[in-house]
């Protein structure tokens, strides 16, 4: 197992190398440049304020540079923020990016979980049908929709929690939470109805039954455990798309995060945001591949970690 | 129980003699794959009622511009902004052409001096929104249509053939996965809009550029699951060849989730489309599409809702009907579920 | 079936009650109490005598304000920012020689009184009045004096420096081509209270620019003290205008300005405080503005419209231009746009006044010149406008004339052109106005649209990749000269290839021979933008900016500026909210 561990964590610095090499080159042929006053300047004075930035080297010089920066846990300073380095900036918009990220994962999965169960274990009736109905409707409607909508029902009509902003402590991130719980809840339920109607037919849970366990034990000690399984492949990925999927609602909701700061900065090519923020997702995304991964192991036991002698 | 068998009278019992050929007569005639699914998916009504609400706005997409009147292109500043107004309505207290103007309700067809019938109402340039939300319609199905095959295809491709060959390929495909899925889709997405020509087809590229990998990673985990159970082994013991084994056993057992997952990609789909419409990387105009139709109608909520609610709700019943109906296919589709 | 058809119901239900949300009654859900009622006028100076107010006047006793901005501060140096809310907050905190004032006249702020200028015009010597930083030292000659050198020098990679001095101020130019020294900049401390300022030529407006943010002062000591962090905080910041920042990290969504008790007019200054929030939905800020967190919030696009009728709406309109810019050139091929004729026509084939009245509905106003309405006025307070009027109106028979005669001049009976431009919803919105407008006017025109972000933009101008670009321009300083000068030859702004002898001549004129002869260098501006709009057809103006927002009625007193800083907020004060 720890050599596994030691295998995945040293390829993932491999991947995480050829990550920044093609996230480097791919956004350096992103049209369009990160000074903003592009227009006013001469093509003279445009020269001067790109050698203060290093702009005007040759990409592969520029590359050096960057990885050697990076090699020294440097990932450099905002184009955008003069002097602001992007790593402070990272820290700080990370707080509440990641407070609803795993407040909205956490309340997704879990209703999403038990309108699965109801819908597995009653299926093809009403509850199934309504429980698939509240799980569609949460994602039916366009996130930015839904937000606005939240906002002033609960914001503006009712002033059960604070419109927008950051200011409010836990309370701010309720509404933000709602709206990002809908994506999780949708697949959870989604994947947990499947799979149960899946197991609940397995021969091991009829032997179960005609053994006289009841329905709640099989639903939960059987089916549900098995049922897992596959949530835990898909949710990994989703947890980390609800850190950097969450500008809609960062933006809607006026909450200083890490989503929103990264669209803006592919938008006006700040470069070194863009490479700061897509470092920090890489490492996150590939942390929970592999704890899914070895997670995987741990839950089901049929699955051995073929960690190449296969 | 031996005491008591001696006490049964002997002629309680008659000898028979077993008709092996009866065993194996099969007393259900015998049906395909997708002749059996078809049984069963009739049986829910949910996916039934989904699949008539599909034809409805698939046929509607097509026919729906033309039954306006107006089309969706002409604009008519003079009737920018109208509400719905439909024949026969105008008494019932809606859809007849009362909207807020400056916080009070007037009828703005008679205010503005029109004597035609918008059925959605107007946008902000007096175009149809009948023909409008029609036409978006065709566009957001097609762009989901091929962008969810596409995933589909090289996803069901890429993750089958990581986890049926495992070791060293599934080693190397799963990092190139790896590395893929760590480069920020909005660079991406944003790099191939803006160096395609903008239009449906940059989108459809830019959605399935890195949308299949999560179908490949859903394949990929079924297929392990699969692949190393009892009736495969027993398959591959049996000389059956790797096709067979994957057409025969694996492909039946995670169709379902293939198709529950497509029945995500192409909601998915959808929504992407919009969001790149919210960070104004949509479709270009005079191209529409719900996405953008709903984004171009958010802004007006609370004054004009007509122009965000007609898109919202064919949007919605799209998802609902393709998420009843993936639920409803994946259990008829599943074999081990025949009752 | 029942089942389904519920369902089915339920499921309709869930989807309108979200958009009940649309038609619930939009009552303001903490309004200032009796708005209607008691307050008659809004209008300033109106002083009311109240009975129960006390005798101070109609000042509340809380004086803090809630106002949100659309964007972060980039930067608070005076040397690197380039962007509104950067200038906007600079001009808050800090303050030049000059400061425009309520009525945007230049008026002495750091300077003690009106410079004097030296008979050539070239010559300004400024005295300085007794002022202090926030750390209660004085502002000397020397920090102007460092901080101008600062920003031309091409070590600290100043924007808008080299931008704003080039042929300004003496040397600065040479500077850039590097055929002289920083230390060479026309600037200099003559003692710690005189400032002598020379110009490369006489510039009539350059009093103005004194109130532009890169012209403020820098104190050489704490800037040099804090080095690479100089203004990346509120904490590694001098102030020395009315306000002083906190709270500001260099990167948050949130920043206040404080009242700072150093300056020199602290008594004029009302407020004590204004708490900033970066709000960058618009939806968003008008519920916050609704439940009434915040005091004011600009209306942009679709909002416009929705409060055109509500009482506390303010309508401003900017001095900023849009325009058709034709590209004549593309690929280093000429383009059907280097034929008059078609320029003409496409200038006269739109409805402007619809365009601003029914697609932009914000407040805008149709165009029919290039230097702005209400921007800039003689000294007996003639507009410039006065002397042109409108140019290229728009004339559906002359453009299909002028369309048929191009068509044939080129030899050719169908023409497809692209249009380049933004991607906010509201350009795109103009931009299938366009479309339908030129297509339906103009037989065999087919335009195609293109709508990127404003970055890619920048470098399809600059590579001058595209055929009609709409593109917009808000002025530097208060003078025609800032819009008509995009447009002589080789200007860095001149990305479409036009050239014409005549029209740089006058403008050389106005910024040389007739610097000083104020009529004669007024005619020659006016008669450069007759050229370069009606005679020329160079680029075809569309439409004035206007810009609306909400204000709560007891904030009062703020006012907006047409260049540099958006906002002033040292006159603004609280009045009957409590």
């Amino acid at each position: 197992m720890a050599k596994y561990i030691a295998r995945r964590v040293f390829y993932m610095f491999i991947t995480l190398f050829l990550i920044a090499t093609a996230t480097f080159f791919l956004m350096k042929t992103l049209p369009g440049s990160p000074i903003a006053s592009a227009s006013k300047l001469t093509p003279d004075q445009l020269a001067v304020v790109e050698a203060k930035y290093g702009l005007n080297e040759p990409l592969p010089v520029q590359y050096g540079k960057y990885m050697l920066n990076l090699a020294q846990g440097d990932l450099g300073n905002s184009f955008q923020f003069k002097g602001a380095s992007v790593t402070d900036l990272i820290i700080n918009r990370l707080g509440p990016s990641f407070l609803l990220g795993a407040q909205g994962m956490i309340l997704g999965v879990l209703i999403g979980i038990v309108l699965g169960m109801i819908a597995a274990l009653r299926q093809n009736t009403i509850w199934d049908y309504g429980s698939t109905l509240i799980a569609i409707i949460g994602i039916s409607i366009p996130s930015f929709v839904f937000a606005t909508t939240l906002q002033y029902w609960f914001g503006v009509q009712l002033g059960w929690f604070p419109v927008a902003l950051w200011k409010d402590g836990w309370m701010s991130s309720v509404l933000p939470s709602i709206a990002l719980a809908m994506g999780p809840l949708a697949i959870a339920s989604r994947f947990i109805r499947t799979e149960m109607i899946e197991v609940l037919s397995s021969d091991y849970i009829t032997l179960a039954r005609s053994k006289g366990a009841s329905g709640f034990e099989v639903a939960f000690k059987h089916a549900f455990r098995n049922a897992l399984i596959p949530l835990v492949t898909v949710l990994g990925p989703v947890a980390a798309g609800l850190l950097t999927g969450s500008l809609v609602i960062e933006q809607i909701f006026a909450i200083p995060g890490i989503g929103e700061q990264f669209v803006k900065a592919i938008m006006i090519n700040d470069y070194s945001i863009i490479m700061g923020t897509t470092l920090f997702f890489s490492v996150f995304l590939i942390f929970i591949i592999l704890v899914v991964d070895v997670l995987y192991g741990v839950i089901d036991p049929r699955i051995r970690l073929s960690g190449g002698n296969s | 129980m031996t005491q008591n068998l001696d006490k049964l009278p002997a002629d309680s019992f008659k000898r028979i003699t077993i008709d092996s050929s009866a065993a194996e007569r099969i007393s259900k005639p015998s049906l395909s794959f997708w002749q059996d699914a078809w049984l069963r998916i009739r049986k829910n009504k949910a996916a039934i009622v989904s699949i008539v609400i599909l034809i409805l706005i698939i046929l509607m997409s097509f026919i729906g511009p033309m039954l306006s009147p107006h089309d969706a292109e002409t604009q008519t500043l003079t009737h920018a902004n109208l509400p719905p107004k439909v024949q026969g309505f105008e008494n019932l207290g809606f859809w007849d052409g009362v909207g807020n103007m400056a916080g009070t309700d007037v009828d703005l067809y008679e205010l503005k001096k029109v004597d035609t019938y918008y059925w959605f109402g107007t946008d902000g340039l007096g175009r149809d929104m009948f023909s409008r939300v029609w036409e978006g319609t065709q566009i957001s199905l097609f762009i989901a249509f091929v962008a969810a095959i596409i995933d589909m295809v090289i996803g069901v491709l890429y993750g089958g053939i990581s986890a049926y060959y495992g070791g060293r390929v599934d080693d190397i495909m799963q990092r190139i996965v790896e590395i893929l899925y760590g480069i920020p889709n909005l660079v991406v997405v944003i790099l191939m809009i803006l160096v395609m020509d903008p239009g449906i087809m940059a989108i459809i590229i830019a959605i399935t550029i890195t949308g299949w990998i999560g179908m490949s990673r859903v394949v990929r985990g079924q297929v392990l699951k699969y692949k190393n159970q009892e009736f495969v082994l027993a398959s591959r013991t049996l000389g059956a060849s790797n096709n067979r084994i994957i057409s025969k056993h694996l492909l039946p057992n995670i169709l379902g989730i293939i198709i529950i997952n497509t029945m995500f990609t192409i909601p998915g789909a959808i929504f992407f489309e919009a969001f790149l419409s919210f960070i104004g990387l949509g479709l270009q105009p005079p191209a529409a599409s719900l996405g953008t139709l709903i984004n171009d109608g958010y802004k007006l909520i609370k004054f004009q809702p007509h122009i965000l609610m007609f898109p919202s709700i064919v949007l919605s019943l799209l998802m609902v009907a393709f998420n009843l109906l993936g639920d409803g296919l994946r259990d008829a589709l599943d074999p081990k579920m025949k009752d | 079936m029942k089942k389904s058809k519920l369902v089915w119901l339920l499921s309709l239900m869930l989807v309108l009650s979200v958009f009940l949300a649309a038609c619930g009654k939009d009552e303001p859900a903490a309004p200032a109490k009796e708005t209607d009622t008691e307050e008659t006028t809004d209008g300033e100076g109106t002083e009311t005598e109240t009975e129960e107010e006390p005798a101070e006047g109609a000042l509340d006793a809380e004086q803090i304000l809630n106002l949100n901005h659309v964007a972060e501060i980039p930067s608070l140096d005076s040397s690197i920012v380039e962007d509104q809310v950067g200038f906007d907050m600079l001009g808050n905190v800090n303050e030049g020689l000059m400061r425009l004032d309520q009525e945007n006249v230049p008026v002495p702020a750091m300077a003690a009184e009106e410079p004097t200028i030296s008979e050539d015009g070239l010559t300004y010597t400024f005295k300085l009045r007794d002022a202090k930083w926030s750390d209660g030292s004085p502002v000397t000659a020397n920090d102007f004096e460092y901080a101008w050198k600062r920003a031309i020098d091409p070590a600290t990679g100043s924007p808008y420096g080299p931008y704003m001095m080039a042929g300004v101020i003496k040397n600065a130019t040479a500077i850039g081509e590097k055929k002289a020294e920083v230390a060479d900049l026309g600037v200099k401390a003559l003692d710690e209270k005189t400032l002598e300022v020379t110009l490369e030529r006489p510039v009539p407006y350059f009093i103005s620019l004194m109130s532009f943010g890169t012209f403020f002062p820098l104190k050489e000591e704490f800037v040099k003290a804090q080095g690479d962090k100089y203004a990346t905080n509120s904490e590694t910041v001098l102030y020395n205008g009315p306000f002083i920042m906190t709270d500001w990290d260099g990167t948050g969504l949130t920043w206040k300005l404080k009242k700072n008790e150093q300056y020199w007019d602290a008594e004029t200054v009302k407020l004590t405080q204004i708490n900033f929030d970066v709000v960058k939905e618009v939806a968003t800020a008008v519920n916050l503005y609704t439940t009434g967190e915040k005091d004011r919030t600009g209306l942009s696009g679709e909002y416009a419209m929705q409060y055109a009728n509500d009482e506390n709406l303010l309508k401003e309109l900017e001095p900023t231009i849009f325009y058709f810019k034709y590209n004549q050139e593309r690929n280093g091929e000429k383009t059907a746009l280097a034929n008059k004729n078609i320029r003409e026509a496409l200038a006269k084939a739109f409805n402007k006044d619809d365009l601003a009245s029914v697609v932009l509905a914000n407040g805008s106003l149709p165009a029919n010149y290039l230097v702005p309405k209400e921007f800039t006025f003689t000294a007996e307070g003639a507009d410039f406008r006065e002397v042109n009027g409108d140019l290229a109106t728009y004339n559906v028979e002359e453009a299909k004339a002028a369309w048929d005669k191009g068509l044939s001049e080129l030899g050719v009976t169908e023409l497809t052109l692209e249009i380049l431009g933004g991607d906010s919803d509201l350009s795109k919105k103009m931009d299938e106005y366009f479309k339908s407008q030129l297509e339906t006017n103009l037989e065999g025109l087919t335009i195609t649209l293109k709508e990127v972000p404003f970055n890619v933009r920048l470098e399809l101008d600059e590579a001058q990749d595209y055929d009609i670009q709409v593109s917009g321009w808000g002025p530097d300083y208060q003078d025609p000269m800032t819009f008509v000068d995009l447009f002589v030859t080789g200007s860095s702004h001149n990305l479409m290839s036009y050239s014409n002898p005549e029209f740089d001549k006058l403008i050389e004129s106005a910024k040389g021979e007739l610097a000083l002869d104020a009529e004669g260098r007024w005619n020659a501006m006016a008669q450069a933008e007759k050229i370069l709009l009606a005679d020329d057809y160079a680029i075809a103006p569309i439409y004035q900016r206007g810009t609306m927002a909400l204000v709560q009625p007891y904030v009062k007193g703020i006012v907006s500026h047409p260049f540099g800083g958006d906002y002033s907020y040292k006159w603004a004060y609280i009045s009957g909210k409590e």
